[in-house]
């Protein structure tokens, strides 16, 4: 192993402490909300009482509107699969013009998860 | 030799060598059809070559066999366990053994890709322990090196030497030997350079390190997928450095042949070499970052000792 880390390469590489953000908004005219931003270790919590939310409120149907969603890391994906589990018979999450990733993440490790339907429409 | 399995052990993980394709054939072929005789759930893993020559002995009889392509379903041999072999043999009927034929190690596996095979193949007996099931692994003797031959008798508790048929017990098995053994770094990542991204990064940065990956992987040529894959890469890297790691880490990005490499480096352990490789558990909380890392990466390596851990993913571009 070489004795030195990776060198951190000044200015130009090094990272702008900006903080990421998650901005959510309920949905006018149906129940559910809409996210913008990403969902990683520092935004995970706004994420988490979002889907908490959206568990409570008992609807069979409820709209998650993604399309300002930059990036879901996997613990984000993991939130929302517990979400869908605790929905129960019936109901389900429908994931509006997701990133990506998230459907190929959930399918690559919550495969046949119920409770959850994505439309790219 | 501290982890031969006692006579009980249900797992059986034969080494078959052979040199041509009749003896493959040879050794394969009735593994399968006995499966199937007896009704026994049965995958065959193995590179696409003599993923033909089976199935083109087994004819119609193939029906009923799962078959998978290892240079692809394997091509990261962290990816073996979880997506291939305990894919294929979990959630079966109790009381029925699974029979797999998995050839994870051929000759034009690179030296990059090598220790982590190595390990792969020793890990497999700890992941298997105690289960009802048979993997058989196919051993080129024509064309692998002496070490990979060498180290099949370590990672396998018995051997079915070329030709012979008869199985007999390795007398060097010793898998965590060889997993301390190919526990090496990866080679040192590049200094400064204009291909190379190198960040130092914190809770603090987390997405502004990932940001800087996914940029500079655009500019070594990833796209869609493979740059999608390379930003889950970094922050399940970064974020366990951060929430593991001792809370920083150092993250370097840079093209090598026909890939995008991305390695973090931190100050923590790993102490659980199946970290990674098990499927997670249905109501398990957390903990499949580095499952989704061997699901999606061409190849992980990971090098971990007291003095911190590296881990250096390739991404085909």
């Amino acid at each position: 192993m070489s004795p030195e880390p990776a060198r951190p390469r000044p200015a130009a590489a090094a990272p702008v402490p900006a903080g990421p953000r998650l901005d959510v908004y309920p949905l006018t005219g149906r129940r559910g909300f809409r996210a913008a931003g990403e969902v990683s270790l520092p935004t995970r919590v706004i994420w988490e009482r979002a889907l908490e939310r959206a568990v409570r409120e008992g609807e069979d149907v409820y709209y998650l509107e993604l399309s300002a969603l930059t990036f879901v890391d996997v613990a984000g994906a993991g939130v929302l699969a517990d979400a869908a589990r605790s929905l129960g018979e019936g109901r389900r999450l429908v994931l509006h013009r997701p990133p990506g990733s998230l459907p190929r993440v959930l399918d690559l490790l919550w495969p046949g998860l119920a409770g959850i339907e994505v439309s790219a429409s | 030799m501290t982890t031969a399995p006692g006579p009980a052990d249900p797992f059986v993980h034969p080494a078959l060598f052979y040199g041509d394709p009749g003896e493959y054939l040879a050794g394969t072929v009735p593994f399968v059809r006995a499966a199937l005789a007896a009704d026994e759930p049965v995958a065959v893993a193995v590179p696409g070559e003599n993923l033909r020559l089976i199935q083109d002995e087994l004819g119609a009889d193939g029906a009923a066999v799962r078959f998978l392509d290892m240079r692809e379903a394997g091509r990261n041999p962290g990816r073996i366990i979880p997506g291939v072999l305990r894919a294929f043999a979990d959630g079966r009927p109790p009381g029925r053994r699974v029979r797999i034929v998995g050839e994870p190690v051929w000759a034009g596996r690179s030296p990059a890709e090598y220790p982590a095979c190595a390990q792969h193949e020793a890990l497999i007996n700890a992941a298997f322990r105690g289960r009802e099931v048979t993997i058989l692994c196919p051993y080129d003797t024509a064309r692998l090196d002496e070490r990979a031959l060498a180290d099949a008798h370590a990672t396998h508790p018995v051997v079915i030497p070329a030709g012979s048929g008869a199985e007999r017990a390795s007398a060097v098995y010793d898998p965590e030997g060889v997993v301390a053994r190919y526990n090496v770094p990866p080679g040192p990542a590049p200094g400064a350079g204009p291909d190379v991204l190198g960040v130092a990064f914190d809770a603090e940065s987390l997405s502004a390190a990932r940001h800087l990956a996914t940029g500079h992987g655009a500019r070594l040529g990833l796209s869609g997928a493979g740059l999608e894959n390379l930003a889950l890469i970094t922050a399940e890297l970064t974020t366990n450095s951060v929430i593991h790691g001792g809370g920083t880490g150092a993250l370097t990005v840079w093209p090598e042949g026909g890939h995008v490499l991305c390695e973090v480096r931190d100050k923590g352990r790993f102490t659980d070499p199946l970290a990674g490789r098990r499927p997670a558990a249905r109501d398990q909380r957390g903990g499949r970052g580095l499952l989704l890392v061997n699901l999606v990466a061409d190849l992980v390596r990971i090098h971990t000792g007291p003095e911190g851990t590296t881990i250096r993913c390739y991404l085909g571009r």
